[in-house]
């Protein structure tokens, strides 16, 4: 039962480590792009669209992400649609993603002074133009950091895909420590490649947060 | 808000019914497929394992492979835990569960057994400076164990109540307890102490009494009685002609028992 | 597929996610206390001018914030027995939440403290308070005000990512409903019920914050 050698379990957990990057570049690219409609209609929108935005907030903030995986896997087949691990996955996590980065943004948004949008509003521009032109120049550049800093919690987040029957790095970390019983090795070996994967993530944060830092002076 | 409650009342209710008319019998759709799909588990060797491919292997693999073999279907192995299981088998994403499911009343109205396949004998097993004989010399120790699985249930059941017993969410952390010292004892399967024993650790978890003889069952789908007498039919051929036999030497290292 | 979902099936076995409901509040409790504490100093010490002190506060951070909180459970429960420090499941878990929250605070304090206008520092210095005077009234209760939000998230993030530790025995909620659903098959049912329970106790966890910064924060600046 122990015919792995360290080699073998480097080598099936980078294997798994793809597919761990492959899910967060898909999460954290849709659900940016879901967060980012979100934060429009929400910034635009009447105050029921804002309730619902927030209670959506609300429920996957407030949710762990394993029993949201759970329920968009296998609670979908029971309303009659099939879905594959790598299709719910995907969809759990681009919820689960889109709910934080609409958040994150909004305080964004929200730090843009209002006499701008009351100024750009005076110059005739509709909402489309002020967001356009106005707004999400100045505020990008304040979200850019924890954006980036974000991305590493979708990383980690990935490994709950594993409920789902997603073999990506955690869970392969777990399949290998089954059949050699070395749960050290193994889990140490998990550990470094989370951080290979997130550590330049977090300095590319940092260095955005220095450089964005030295504009606002 | 309004509409964000009509539209989880409407889930809710759409949930709540029961789904989809079954219309063909299981074991049609899985001919009419050609797939046999199959549960089985990856963390409970030697029932279930991967090899340095991360391909699935052990005594379930195999019986599921003898299942598809004489229902002239192809297979196609799904890896699953003890918490997702049954949820693969209830939403059809599987059409068998072979994960050396044991069987209980509660368990019983959810799923259905067929015949069993496999035998199981769990047990207390632990150090030699432990003198455990019985349930009841258990008073005051520490006990890890798996999660759900039938020595939970039925440790539960006989041990004294100042028993403390440790409940694992897989074999793994069961074995990694024990092995780190944070349990004194562990109850599990005769195969796995012995297969814990083979690997020559400081602690060796010697066997100190038997709690329960639990063979395992194929689970399937409730009402489905043509797939339920084929998979049992099966079982009983394979018993009959040896074949069960070898996969439990191959796997277990000894013969099937007499009866199951 | 006519899966009859039964949630009376659940209803016996209540206590069960009683008790996890009560041991997920506990942990998170002492996990945020001690966590946002620890935090404080770890912001401290990133700020003090020991660069040695600093660097190896700025190493922890960056090896826990880098890391998934399950991995470093494991480390810490199945870890330190090798080094001959037995914990049981639970100070296991609390242990890792500390851990965990501490570096995450560190890092938002610290962005609260570099927010803090250096001529507050100086006009506090010209007043001849001492540093730890000045740490605690000048820096480090307008620094927590300014990051109360994100502080709050995380200890939210903490309590849900809590669930986990079940994998080590710890008996919180996950545990009842992996347990439960072990005993019954009735995974769904549970499910939903503890994503439920789980929703609950973050909007009222959340609140609570609110209401504990409002008394932290705003009274203060009347007293």
């Amino acid at each position: 039962m122990s015919e792995f050698s360290l080699w073998d379990i480097a080598y099936n957990l980078l294997l798994a480590a793809r597919w761990t990057v492959l899910l967060s570049l898909t999460a954290f690219v849709l659900g940016g792009l879901v967060g980012l409609l979100l934060l429009m209609v929400r910034t635009a929108g009447n105050p029921w669209v804002i309730r619902l935005v927030r209670g959506y907030v609300e429920l996957f903030q407030g949710t762990p992400l394993l029993m949201q995986l759970f329920i968009v896997f296998f609670g979908l087949p029971l309303i009659g649609l099939d879905v594959s691990p790598w299709v719910a996955a995907t969809l759990g996590l681009t919820l689960f993603t889109s709910a934080f980065l609409t958040e994150i943004w909004r305080g964004c948004v929200e730090s843009i002074g209002k006499g701008q949008w009351e100024a750009s509003a005076s110059l005739g521009m509709n909402f489309t133009q002020q967001m356009r032109y106005i707004v999400l120049p100045q505020a990008l550049r304040i979200a850019v950091p924890p954006t980036v800093g974000f991305s590493v919690q979708v990383v980690k987040g990935t490994a709950v895909a594993s409920i789902i029957g997603f073999v990506e790095l955690t869970k392969a970390g777990t399949m290998i420590t089954n059949a050699t019983y070395e749960p050290f090795t193994v889990y140490g070996c998990v550990a470094v490649m989370y951080f290979l994967i997130c550590y330049p993530l977090s300095l590319f944060a940092r260095h955005l947060e220095g450089k964005f830092r030295h504009v606002a002076r | 808000m309004k509409q964000f409650f009509k539209t989880a009342i409407t889930a809710v209710a759409m949930l709540a019914a029961p789904l989809g008319a079954a219309s063909a019998s299981a074991l049609d759709s899985i001919s009419e497929a050609g797939v046999l799909k199959v549960a089985v588990p990856q963390d409970f060797p030697p029932f279930g394992s991967v090899g340095t491919d991360m391909q699935p292997k052990g005594y379930d693999i195999d019986m599921a492979a003898l299942i598809a073999e004489e229902l002239g279907v192809k297979l196609e192995l799904v890896p699953v835990t003890s918490s997702n299981r049954i949820p693969y088998l209830n939403t059809g994403k599987v059409d068998l569960v072979i994960s050396s499911l044991g069987k209980n009343p509660d368990r019983e109205k959810v799923i259905d057994f067929s015949d069993p396949y496999a035998p199981f004998y769990n047990g207390v097993f632990g150090p030699a400076d432990f003198s455990v004989e019985k349930a009841a010399d258990l008073a005051g120790m520490s006990v890890g164990v798996t999660r759900g699985a039938i020595e939970d249930l039925e440790l539960t059941k006989i041990a004294p109540s100042d028993v403390d017993i440790k409940r694992y969410e897989d074999n793994n952390g069961t074995i990694s307890a024990f092995l780190s010292g944070q349990v004194d004892l562990i109850a599990t399967g005769n195969v796995t102490a012995a297969a814990i024993i083979e690997r020559d650790p400081p602690r060796k978890p010697e066997p100190k009494f038997l709690i329960k003889n639990s063979p395992c069952y194929v689970g399937l789908n409730k009402d489905e009685p043509e797939l339920m007498a084929k998979v049992n039919e099966i079982i009983a051929a394979s018993i009959a002609d040896g074949r069960l036999n070898a996969i439990a030497e191959k796997w277990l290292g000894i013969p099937l028992p007499e009866k199951l | 597929m006519a899966y009859k979902f039964d949630f009376g099936a659940i209803v016996p076995h209540w206590q069960l996610l009683f008790d996890g409901v009560i041991l997920t509040t506990e942990l998170t409790v002492i996990g945020a206390v001690v966590g946002v504490g620890l935090g404080i100093m770890g912001a401290w010490a990133r700020a003090s001018r020991a660069p040695v002190i600093s660097q190896i506060v700025g190493v922890y951070v960056e090896l826990i914030r880098n890391t998934p909180f399950l991995v470093q459970l494991f480390f810490i429960f199945f870890g330190l027995p090798a080094l001959g420090v037995k914990l049981t499941e639970f100070q296991a878990a609390v242990l890792a939440m500390i851990v965990n929250l501490g570096a995450y605070s560190t890092e938002i304090i610290r962005a609260g403290i570099l927010a803090i206008p250096q001529g507050q520092i100086e006009a506090a210095q010209s007043l001849a308070m001492n540093r730890v005077q000045i740490f605690r009234y000048v820096v480090i209760l307008p620094a927590l005000k300014k990051i109360w939000p994100a502080l709050s998230s995380q200890i939210v993030i903490v309590m849900l990512g809590s669930s986990v530790c079940s994998q080590i025995a710890a008996e919180e909620l996950t545990f009842g409903a992996n347990y439960i659903q072990a005993l019954n098959f009735r995974a769904f049912e549970v499910y939903f019920v503890v994503t439920g329970l789980y929703l609950v106790m973050s909007i009222l966890l959340r609140m609570g914050l609110k209401v504990l910064g409002n008394f932290l924060f705003e009274r203060r600046r009347h007293v």
